[in-house]
């Protein structure tokens, strides 16, 4: 490499203007290049290619957050446009959904508060949102008796995880809901880490209520062969990482099992490598373990992915116009 | 901010089993549910499977705030 290879792109000064689009805005991060912006306008062009590629199947693997923070919706859209084709999340975020489906809201609060005030009012706190325990009760009380439902629909069958989605989706009549949309668009939705939420609670009151042989039968392995046939099936494969944890590495093993490895990554996280976990952990790491191909598309940004995956949509979403079709995959 | 339940005879509900419901007035029991029963209970009338001890929460002081109010 000659030394004028590394002075080939100077850095072009923003240039911000009252009637810019996000996608313009985007642009002037790519002029910049720098830290975040440029990472930022870098994630913008790998989803967007993710998305032409209508033979790439594209998993959004969801941790922290981010349904109770405000990307219900727009994950939901982004399932009916077969923008993502699986969904691997935590338990947690799913449940949020399905407060939200049932009833109950989250509301706008402060990190700054007396959470002993809180405890004595029965409000929950994630960060800066509360939420009511009367709307977790009522959600719980509602799921229980589904899985009562279901239970008794699916007797001696062991489901997995994306099984009880369905089910759960199935029995839902919120168009906003994100557990409805995949069910309506034939999305899966994998839980690889779902007793770690409140359906532990919901899994215990229902044995508790039904005799332990009637009881639902969620077998945890059984989604393995499923994400499996699913990458098998692709021809390519890219992922979208919100934070990171189980569901990255869901995703990314079942790339490394079916022999591929992944074709695009765009992550998002504010984690940082030198701890040694998975959130954290760069994508040229994850080349390491065959995991994603070497040559593949792919950029982490650091940043708050509450407002990074937004603008990211918002921008790609511009950029394919109205007409864009994706048929979705496997 | 501190402040004491009015009635050291009436629990909210902040115990093991049962949790606000219609805050303030109704908890819900999640044994009676598991037992199939009714599980909606009214803080003021009492749960034969509550954990008979003052929990600190304002659930009973607010609900009877309210009741006031009503009364009104």
């Amino acid at each position: 490499m000659e030394r004028e290879d590394l002075l080939r792109t100077p850095v072009t000064h923003m240039q911000i203007k009252s009637d810019m689009t996000v996608n313009q805005l985007v642009q002037q991060f790519r002029n910049s290049g720098s830290f975040a912006a440029g990472r930022l306008a870098s994630a913008c062009d790998v989803f967007e290619n993710m998305v032409r590629d209508q033979e790439c199947t594209i998993f959004l693997a969801l941790a922290g957050a981010m349904v109770p923070a405000g990307l219900r919706l727009t994950i939901a859209d982004l399932i009916r446009r077969r923008m993502i084709d699986a969904l691997v999340s935590t338990g947690a975020n799913m449940v949020h959904d399905l407060i939200e489906a049932l009833g109950g809201h989250h509301y706008q609060g402060h990190w700054l508060v007396d959470d002993y005030l809180l405890y004595k009012y029965h409000i929950y706190r994630i960060y800066d949102i509360f939420v009511p325990e009367e709307d977790f009760v009522k959600a719980d009380e509602k799921l229980i008796k589904m899985f009562d439902e279901i239970a008794g629909e699916n007797e001696g069958k062991k489901l997995s995880t994306n099984e009880l989605m369905h089910e759960i989706g199935k029995r839902l009549k919120d168009p906003n809901s994100i557990v409805r949309s995949a069910y309506e668009a034939n999305v899966p939705i994998f839980l690889p880490a779902m007793r770690d939420s409140e359906f532990a609670f919901i899994y215990s009151i229902h044995l508790e209520r039904t005799k332990k042989e009637k009881a639902v039968t969620i077998d945890a392995f059984k989604e393995v062969p499923e994400l499996l046939d699913i990458t098998r099936q692709s021809e390519r494969l890219g992922m979208v990482v919100l934070g990171g944890g189980v569901p990255r590495n869901s995703v990314q093993h079942a790339a490394l099992m079916s022999g591929k490895g992944l074709d695009y990554a765009v992550v998002i996280t504010t984690d940082r490598p030198e701890p040694g976990g998975l959130s954290g952990s760069t994508i040229e790491e994850t080349v390491s373990w065959g995991k994603v191909k070497h040559n593949a598309n792919k950029i982490m940004v650091i940043n708050d992915a509450l407002m990074a995956f937004p603008i990211v949509i918002a921008a790609v979403l511009e950029r394919l116009g109205e007409g864009f079709h994706r048929k979705g995959n496997p | 901010m501190t402040r004491k339940s009015a009635s050291v005879d009436k629990v909210c509900g902040n115990c093991r089993c049962h949790n606000t419901y219609e805050y303030p007035y109704n908890v819900f029991c999640f044994t009676k549910f598991a037992d199939r029963e009714n599980p909606v209970v009214s803080i003021f009338d009492g749960c034969d499977k509550w954990e008979n001890k003052l929990q600190d929460c304002f659930c009973v002081e607010d609900a009877l705030k309210k009741q006031g109010k009503k009364k009104k």
